[in-house]
């Protein structure tokens, strides 16, 4: 009950979007517009080797020649990729720096985001209480990356991806874009072209990485976007936890947010991604401004046995577009993914994931729930599928939405593709408003209809909070209750 | 896309590929290089009997795309029609017809599509049901394995109406089966069934998109199918609730066995809301005979193949009995059993 009058309290005290200020700060840009020469710069500011700007030359290349995609149940103008900046940086110098280097202007930042990057302050709580090793990201550069060095004793890399691309080459090279191929989607494609930063982990053989790990993103500047890359290597018997979590301030203009994850797990490893996903959603009233996050995430479960889950809170960003997906390649691995997705005022959403069944005896879940109000739209998209040699592949598939109020939208759109004989699919669906018999009777006990709607909503999503850590379930919980403000009446 | 047009102008370009989301797992144009020449024009005193003869009076006949245009059921009257859409050889041919049926009229429609060529054949349908109507349709689709073969049909119901329909295929070459039907609400209701028996390199695609477009529809849905050898089955279906569209229900159902390692099911059940009070929910699932129901079987002394037989019989069953027509579903039923063998109650 605690964490509903938490909610409550919350609800009551929160303007409607509190990550949306400005930080003023010294910022260095690359020119405006999109060519060889912005690939060429922002390699060059990153100082990185020959082969990583071939690369990038040839995905923008390849990119110059592809299509945006239409398919997704969403509608936006046309991007003008001319017209946007694809480097920003504070301007401290590049790379990663330590603590007491960086600009205080940047730590009131994070400060005011309640991202606690000052170890001895994560130290200084109580005994026992869990520690997170931080990477955070503001706009194009890692600004901070914290608990390095104990996470080094024991063997885990935890860095910046431009940090990685000049420290660990080997791994770099091994394995980016292997997961996610540089022509995989346009977004993807642009991604590689341009990235500039993101979190780089590898957990060797046989670790069980001792905290959890957790990255921050932050779009500040103007007129720029942000183009993350995030690499994440569980090798054999590996396990690590990693959180994500990203804001940007409130603009007229919309913003291009598009990432690529990749993960790859060995066999019997073991890798757990969470998001909460709170990027400015643009006005409620006129739909002006937001982010537009495009992202393309995807973990290939090579090794027999490996597991990997996925779960997401998507309560912000003016439109999304995004399948975290797993390919089960190893016999017995298994992939998860727990989604909430809320959209209010004129959001859209196009979401789901992917299931791809390679391997024998593979098995993977998917629960997602799906919350509209307000003018928004809200789709579940998703692909299970099983080849000719994924025996006994199993999937089981629950989809929910709930529609709050009469001008929002939701829809259910799965693919099924079963081909062979000994897999095991199912799938199921459904589509509701709140009960009124619910809300009435929450009502009658002294709650006010917005309290009511949280207390129910609450209880909807409470499957996908449940596979959140703790931490991040907390602030998920309390975003779903802001996210909905203002639904109701 | 106009398939009726592609095949008049004999343009393959015209005809939809993977390419076209609604079509991907059915295309047409990788498989037609070339139209065919227009079919001959067949001896309708020579096509034999249909699958429904004896139950109904009144029979209409296409053959190779050639009959009547238009069938009108007036206000009041309940009848029962055979249409035979018969095609043969290895051309191609398109007919459309329009059914009407008045205020207050009942049909039942015992539609067959008969066949033995390599042809390709597109019937476009088009069905009015006025205020209070009601229509049965039950088809059979068994137009011979080396046929492509496509029925469209577009049914628009008025306020109150009732649509009942029931597929049964053993799918063809390349198979596709469409219907689309406006449900304006006002207590119009739709049952929209199928049933798939597949095997060897067959192929059917069930694809149907119901749109509520007003208060108080309601539409129930259950596709069931058995795939065999190297067959292929599709099952697409989309329910649209439009804004305003309140008090709607709808349900729908696919369940699919896979009887072999080289069969295939591709299912894409959709759901577009647009209203918040309704009750939507869809389920899906795809798996293989239960080993254990048949272990139990054979332990109380049946043969493997009866086991398996009287399994499929109950699982397809089930569809069966949502049927109206008492005289068609015994068709129906007998039908199915010459496919799966044992019986089918």
């Amino acid at each position: 009950m605690t964490a509903v009058k938490d909610t409550v309290e919350q609800v009551a005290g929160l303007e409607k979007y509190e990550h949306g200020f400005v930080t003023d700060i010294e910022q260095e840009f690359a020119p405006r517009g999109l060519n060889r020469d912005t690939v060429a710069f922002i390699s060059a500011k990153k100082g990185e080797p020959d082969w990583m700007l071939a690369w990038r030359l040839e995905a923008f290349e390849r990119w110059s020649a592809m299509e945006s995609p239409d398919w997704a149940r969403v509608s936006f103008p046309p991007i003008d990729y001319q017209d946007a900046t694809y480097y920003a940086a504070p301007r401290t110098g590049g790379g990663p720096l330590s603590l007491d280097e960086v600009d205080p202007e940047l730590l009131k930042t994070y400060e005011k985001l309640g991202i606690p990057l000052r170890e001895q302050e994560v130290l200084a709580g109580v005994v026992g209480a869990p520690r997170y090793a931080v990477d955070a990201v503001f706009d194009s550069v890692s600004v901070v990356t914290t608990f390095k060095k104990e996470l080094a004793e024991v063997g885990v890399i935890f860095c910046s991806m431009s940090e990685a691309v000049r420290e660990h080459p080997e791994l770099v090279r091994k394995y980016l874009g292997t997961v996610v191929p540089v022509t995989d989607n346009f977004f993807a494609c642009l991604n590689s072209a341009v990235f500039s930063d993101g979190s780089f982990v590898y957990v060797p053989p046989g670790v069980r990485c001792p905290m959890e790990l957790s990255t921050y993103f932050r779009i500040n500047a103007a007129g720029s976007g942000q183009f993350e890359r995030t690499l994440i290597i569980a090798d054999k018997g590996a396990y690590v936890s990693y959180l994500e979590g990203c804001t940007a301030p409130m603009r007229d203009e919309n913003q291009l947010h598009a990432a690529v994850v990749e993960l790859i797990l060995l066999e019997d490893a073991e890798i757990k991604y969470s998001t909460v996903q709170n990027w400015y959603p643009g006005d409620p009233e006129t739909g002006k401004g937001g982010i537009y996050n495009f992202v393309t995430k995807r973990a290939d479960c090579r090794g027999d046995r490996s597991r990997v889950s996925w779960t997401q809170v998507e309560t912000g960003s003016a439109i999304t577009w995004k399948y975290p997906s797993c390919v089960l390649r190893g016999r017995e691995s298994v992939g998860e993914f727990y989604s909430i997705a809320i959209t209010n005022g004129r959001q859209q959403a196009d979401t789901g994931t992917k299931m791809i069944h390679l391997g024998e005896g593979t098995r993977s879940r998917i629960i997602s729930k799906g919350i509209s109000a307000g003018r928004s739209s809200n789709t579940y998209r998703g692909l299970v599928s099983a080849h000719p040699k994924a025996k006994g592949a199993r999937n089981f598939t629950q989809c929910d939405s709930l529609l709050i109020g009469k001008a929002c939208a939701a829809h259910t759109v799965p693919y099924i593709e079963a081909r062979n004989g000994a897999c095991t699919f199912e799938h199921e669906a459904t589509t509701t408003r709140l009960s009124e018999d619910q809300l009435f009777y929450v009502q009658q006990r002294g709650l006010s209809e917005e309290e009511a709607v949280q207390l129910l909503v609450n209880g909807f999503v409470r499957e996908v909070l449940q596979e959140l850590p703790m931490e991040f379930a907390v602030e998920a919980q309390k975003l779903v209750a802001i996210s909905l403000e203002g639904s109701v009446g | 896309m106009n398939l009726a047009e592609a095949i008049r102008l004999r343009d393959p370009s015209r005809l939809p590929s993977r390419r076209d989301e609604n079509w991907r797992w059915t295309d047409l144009r990788s498989l037609v290089r070339t139209l065919p020449e227009a079919s001959p024009v067949l001896d309708s005193g020579r096509l034999g009997s249909g699958p429904f003869e004896g139950i109904c009076v009144t029979v209409v006949t296409l053959a190779n795309g050639v009959g009547p245009g238009a069938i009108e059921v007036s206000a009041g009257e309940t009848r029962t029609l055979a249409l035979r859409n018969v095609s043969r050889g290895e051309g191609s041919h398109a007919a459309h017809l329009r059914i009407t049926v008045a205020a207050g009229a009942r049909l039942t429609l015992l539609e067959s599509h008969e066949g033995d060529g390599g042809g390709l054949s597109l019937l476009s349908l088009e069905v009015d049901l006025a205020a209070g109507a009601s229509c049965e349709r039950l088809v059979i689709a068994d137009g011979g394995v080396d046929a492509i073969s496509l029925v469209d049909a577009d049914i628009r119901l008025g306020a109150g109406a009732e649509w009942g329909q029931t597929l049964l295929t053993n799918g063809a070459r390349r198979q596709r089966l469409e219907t689309r039907v406006l449900n304006p609400g006002d207590g119009a209701s739709v049952r929209l069934d199928g049933v798939y028996v597949l095997s060897g390199r067959s192929h059917a695609d069930l694809t149907s998109s119901v749109t509520h477009s007003g208060p108080q529809g309601q539409t129930v849905q259950l596709a069931r199918g058995v795939v065999d050898d190297q067959a292929r089955a599709v099952f697409q279906g989309r329910i649209t609730v439009e804004t305003g569209a309140d008090g709607t229900d709808a349900r729908m159902a696919h369940n699919a066995l896979i009887l072999s390692d080289r069969a295939e099911v591709d299912a894409r059940p959709e759901l577009e809301i647009y209203a918040d009070d309704v009750a939507c929910a869809h389920g899906a699932t795809v798996g293989a005979l239960d080993a254990e129901l048949l272990f139990y079987m054979r332990q109380r002394g049946l043969p493997e193949a009866e086991a398996r037989s009287l399994l499929l019989a109950s699982f397809l069953g089930e569809v069966i009995d949502r049927i109206q027509c008492a005289a068609a579903a015994g068709r129906m039923r007998g039908w199915l059993q010459g496919r799966i063998g044992g019986s089918v109650e």
